[in-house]
């Protein structure tokens, strides 16, 4: 792994622009940025992110039957007890999934490390999918990238299979997004567009417009009656909002599947941890009040730890402390009230002087491709660069 | 390789994105007409429905009209949806004796579309809209006029829902609407 210093593409902007990418520039920074990208080898991609997240996915599922089986757990979860049900009957239906994305602590050396698995509401969907595959294509014309190079993002066509796979021909679906956030927008639109070339009806809805109808069916902004739904808001708030009475009876299929609020959820760390202790590729990790576990564990905390909020998005609330010192404290912390998990301090690598998280990308049960973010502070938040990788040839 | 071989590239937006679904739809021959005499003036120019045709497709769109034609429970919130005197009582409300007043919107005319893949020429019927303009029942595809030929997309002509029991992208009574998204913590819920 490394980072490489090359020549922007010198339309990209008006690209971007054309392209509908809107948010290309975001807080007055720069977000996507392709100054620089990062390079990998062709074995490193295989044996160090693809394999590893096809299998750390599995390990996920293995730890949704175990939570669901175990009371205990269930209630570490923070989930109201009136959706376990739900919950529940979703994973025992077999609700297939159809996408997620796992952050990685990576440094080109050791093996990677999950930070956290967004198996529910992962964004960044369109810069991965589309616009980091225009700019490699258009880099390979361009010769700046060498023909033999290659770069690991099936992203799209696998979205398109995963579709035809779960779906009969020509069903509808809706998908739905809080309007006004169009980084939230471009995530959704690119996974309807993969719906659309998968045979399906594919509708979009502001999720604010979601009516109920007199029969209990939950229906869109046209009132016409939703039957699938892809929604790209989190399973915990949507247990927390008005309509959450409705969500087992409205006879609607969701995407994510309500499983997956167990998998999104931080709450997962500890209990992968006590599945498989030890295992390469994850990150010691217990809940915050298991004072035993801590202690016992304190030889693998050297390096320190990270207390982080069993929900979270973009960093909020998050804390790392190394040698009784607090090193970083995320500015946000609208997730404070939410039970804390703490994990193993991974420091992310410096390169160039910024510090990159893998995004790895999982599409069904299969790790099918990745994207980059790095941010100069130690906390990856929301104004973070997505930059482009390639595999060297 | 490793990579996708094609992708999508373009965001839309919203409103775009739904006419895009539109566009993919397929296309048949269409005609409106007010009544079964226009449709067979129009047939002996028309290369693709024959009087035959007219009455067949009349007496279906008359037909589904009965089934699927939205009900109010009053006149003037009948009106209200389908303009002053274009409402009138449910003949099928009556005759079964429930008591109970039912208004639906007059047939205003139908819609006769061929076929795709040959058969028998598909019917709808359409009601007045408030304000002028012509509404399928579901109100899904509408038109400014009668007695006109053109292009039309085939779900114009997909039979509405009846009442009870409402698959999918059926048009529904709507009691509320809201109740989602009020638990968001950030503008951007995305992780």
């Amino acid at each position: 792994m490394d980072r490489i210093q090359l020549p922007e593409r010198p339309d990209w902007r008006a690209k971007a622009a054309e392209l509908g990418f809107t948010f290309a520039d975001m807080h007055g920074e720069p977000y996507w940025d392709e100054t620089s990208a990062y390079a990998f080898t062709l074995e490193e991609v295989e044996g160090r992110i693809e394999d590893p997240c096809t299998e750390l996915h599995a390990m996920c599922r293995e730890a949704v039957g175990t939570v669901l089986a175990d009371e205990a757990l269930m209630e570490r979860m923070g989930l109201p007890r009136l959706r376990w049900d739900f919950i529940k009957d979703s994973w025992e239906a077999g609700e297939p999934e159809v996408y997620g994305r796992f952050d990685l602590a990576y440094d080109g050396k050791g093996p990677a490390k999950m930070l956290e698995y967004n198996a529910d509401t992962p964004t960044s969907l369109y810069e991965s999918a589309s616009f980091q595959w225009l700019w490699y294509e258009d880099q390979l014309a361009a010769r700046v990238l060498a023909e033999g190079s290659d770069q690991f993002n099936r992203l799209h066509e696998a979205l398109v299979e995963r579709f035809a796979e779960i779906f009969p021909p020509d069903t509808d679906l809706h998908f739905a997004a809080m309007s006004g956030a169009p980084e939230d927008y471009a995530t959704v639109e690119t996974m309807a567009w993969a719906a659309r070339e998968a045979g399906m009806g594919a509708h979009y809805t502001d999720l604010e417009k979601i009516g109920i109808s007199d029969e209990g069916q939950f229906t869109d902004a046209e009132d016409r009656v939703i039957g699938t739904l892809f929604k790209l808001y989190p399973w915990e708030d949507l247990f927390a909002d008005e309509f959450s009475a409705h969500l087992a009876s409205a006879q609607c299929r969701f995407i994510e599947p309500p499983w997956k609020a167990l998998v999104s959820n931080k709450a997962i760390l500890p209990v992968l941890w006590q599945l498989f202790p030890g295992h390469p590729n994850l990150l010691p990790s217990f809940f915050a009040d298991d004072t035993k576990g801590l202690a016992d564990a304190a030889h693998l905390m050297l390096a320190g730890h990270v207390t982080k909020p069993i929900f979270s998005r973009e960093g909020a609330s998050v804390t790392i402390t190394a040698q009784g010192r607090v090193l970083e404290r995320a500015t946000n912390r609208d997730y404070d009230r939410h039970p804390m998990i703490v994990q193993a301090y991974q420091p992310l690598p410096v390169m160039g002087g910024m510090r990159p998280v893998i995004g790895a990308w999982v599409v069904g049960e299969t790790c099918v491709g990745m994207g980059l973010r790095e941010d100069r502070a130690l906390i990856t938040q929301d104004l973070s660069r997505f930059k482009p990788h390639f595999i060297e040839g | 390789m490793k990579r996708s071989r094609a992708v999508s590239l373009g965001i839309l937006g919203a409103a775009a994105f739904g006419l895009a679904a539109c566009q993919t739809e397929e296309q048949t021959d269409a005609a409106a007409f007010s009544d079964e005499q226009s449709c067979v003036a129009a047939a002996a120019q028309s290369g693709w429905f024959t009087r035959e045709d007219c009455a067949a497709t009349f007496a279906e769109a008359k037909a589904v009209h009965e089934e699927t034609a939205p009900r109010y429970e009053s006149q003037a919130l009948c009106e209200e949806e389908h303009g002053a005197g274009a409402c009138g009582g449910d003949p099928a409300a009556a005759s079964g004796g429930g008591g109970g007043s039912i208004f639906m919107p007059l047939l205003a005319g139908y819609l006769i579309g061929q076929a795709l893949g040959g058969g028998r020429a598909m019917a709808q019927p359409v009601v007045p809209k408030a304000g002028g303009g012509f509404a399928t029942p579901t109100g899904g595809t509408q038109l400014s006029r009668l007695n006109s030929t053109g292009k039309m997309g085939t779900t114009a002509f997909a039979k509405g829902p009846t009442t009870a029991g409402q698959p999918p992208m059926s048009r529904a009574a709507v009691a509320s609407r809201g109740g989602f998204g009020g638990s968001a913590a950030t503008r951007s819920v995305g992780s």
